[in-house]
């Protein structure tokens, strides 16, 4: 589980909340935190911080500053900073993270690339 | 000079006593101005262009929500066809027990007392949301049912659960979480769903309420059976495109008003 604190602070600072009942289709980004509890097909990017919900199911690429993952993920992720994988993550794709961490439990199928994370140009 | 507009049904016999204690109010406060009584016959739009262009400082609207948004929707939209400047500011007593919720969301005064708060001149400038032609303050509701909304062009929510869409400029009717920070003065707008999730294994519906937030500037909604409702007072059908109109609207406030 992640630290109860750490997400109630997120879910305060949270520009954009994506309920369980809700699915995003297309390109989503934005510029402050995100939180996903529902389903999101397409893109998804932010320059702070994401929390990826036990219950959610992402197809999707994904670009963010930090991010904490709990639930099924098919696509690329990129973090530039920090990136927390939890028990309850599925996660089919590649990972590039400056730093992680990853409980035991979750499942992981794709490259892992550590260090720093350069981005794109 | 200052502009007093009467909805219809202010100016039935029964509302005497109470015009009366306003008008006595309103002299007392030195802001005597010209009364103009709507009738079924009248526009309430003609009529604030006329006072305008006649050189109204003030235009105070006295009525429900009614008057209110439409007053808003008029000075709007002189606005936007460079007929009046833009610093009039628009002053409203909420008058009568009924359909009067964003007085009650703008923390203003009923009757008589309101007209304390227009004698304090406070003015504070926000912005306005455009659902296609008409504008509106507070927010734009719509059953989640059969609803389809795409946001900024980049992407669409489709909504699974049962519930309520909100479009919320300024948070007077709507509450949202302070976290989220909306005003009506940011140039941005959010869109708040309200789901009520089923428990099939409980014999009444949960109460639970899931909540989604998010920002945006640009939207379309499209249903084919419900209809938008705007600020508690017009229903209009989509399809709509909601986004942040360029035109702002300057109210006279409550001192006390806190978002």
């Amino acid at each position: 589980m992640f630290n109860k604190e750490n997400e109630q602070i997120n879910i305060k600072e949270a520009e954009t909340i994506i309920g369980p009942s809700i699915k995003v289709k297309g390109n989503f980004h934005g510029q402050g935190n995100i939180i996903i509890e529902g389903f999101v097909e397409g893109s998804i990017k932010t320059d702070k911080f994401l929390l990826i919900g036990d219950k959610s199911k992402i197809t999707a690429n994904i670009e963010a500053k930090d991010a904490k993952i709990g639930g099924e993920v098919n696509g690329n992720v990129n973090v530039s900073g920090y990136l927390e994988i939890n028990a309850s993550a599925k996660i089919k794709g590649d990972i590039k993270a400056s730093q992680i961490s990853v409980m035991r439990g979750a499942q992981l199928n794709g490259q892992i690339i550590m260090g720093k994370n350069e981005e794109k140009k | 000079m200052h502009i007093y507009i009467y909805d219809t049904f202010v100016s039935q016999k029964k509302n005497n006593s109470t015009i009366i204690k306003i008008e006595t109010r309103i002299t007392d406060l030195g802001l005597n101005g010209k009364i103009v009584r709507l009738s079924m016959l009248s526009s309430l739009g003609e009529v604030i262009q006329n006072e305008i262009k006649k050189g109204a400082k003030t235009i105070t609207v006295v009525g429900n929500n009614n008057i209110f948004h439409n007053a808003i929707n008029v000075l709007a939209y002189l606005k936007s066809l460079k007929q009046i400047k833009a610093d009039i500011p628009l002053g409203f007593i909420p008058f009568g027990k009924e359909n009067n919720s964003l007085a009650l969301g703008l923390g203003l005064n009923m009757e008589e007392a309101a007209c304390d708060t227009i004698s304090a001149r406070r003015i504070k400038t926000f912005d306005l949301a455009q659902a296609n032609d008409h504008y509106f303050l507070a927010e734009a509701l719509i059953s989640s049912k059969g609803t389809s909304v795409n946001i900024d062009k980049n992407y669409s929510i489709e909504i699974m659960g049962q519930g309520e869409i909100g479009i919320v400029n300024l948070p007077i009717l709507s509450k949202l979480p302070k976290e989220i920070g909306s005003n009506g003065e940011d140039g941005v707008l959010e869109l708040f769903i309200k789901t009520k999730e089923g428990n099939k294994f409980l014999s009444f519906p949960n109460k639970n309420i899931k909540q989604s937030i998010f920002s945006f500037k640009d939207l379309t909604i499209n249903n084919k059976t419900k209809k938008v409702l705007l600020d508690q007072t017009i229903e209009i059908a989509p399809p709509l495109k909601i986004n942040i109109s360029t035109e702002k609207i300057n109210l006279i406030i409550s001192k006390g008003l806190i978002f």
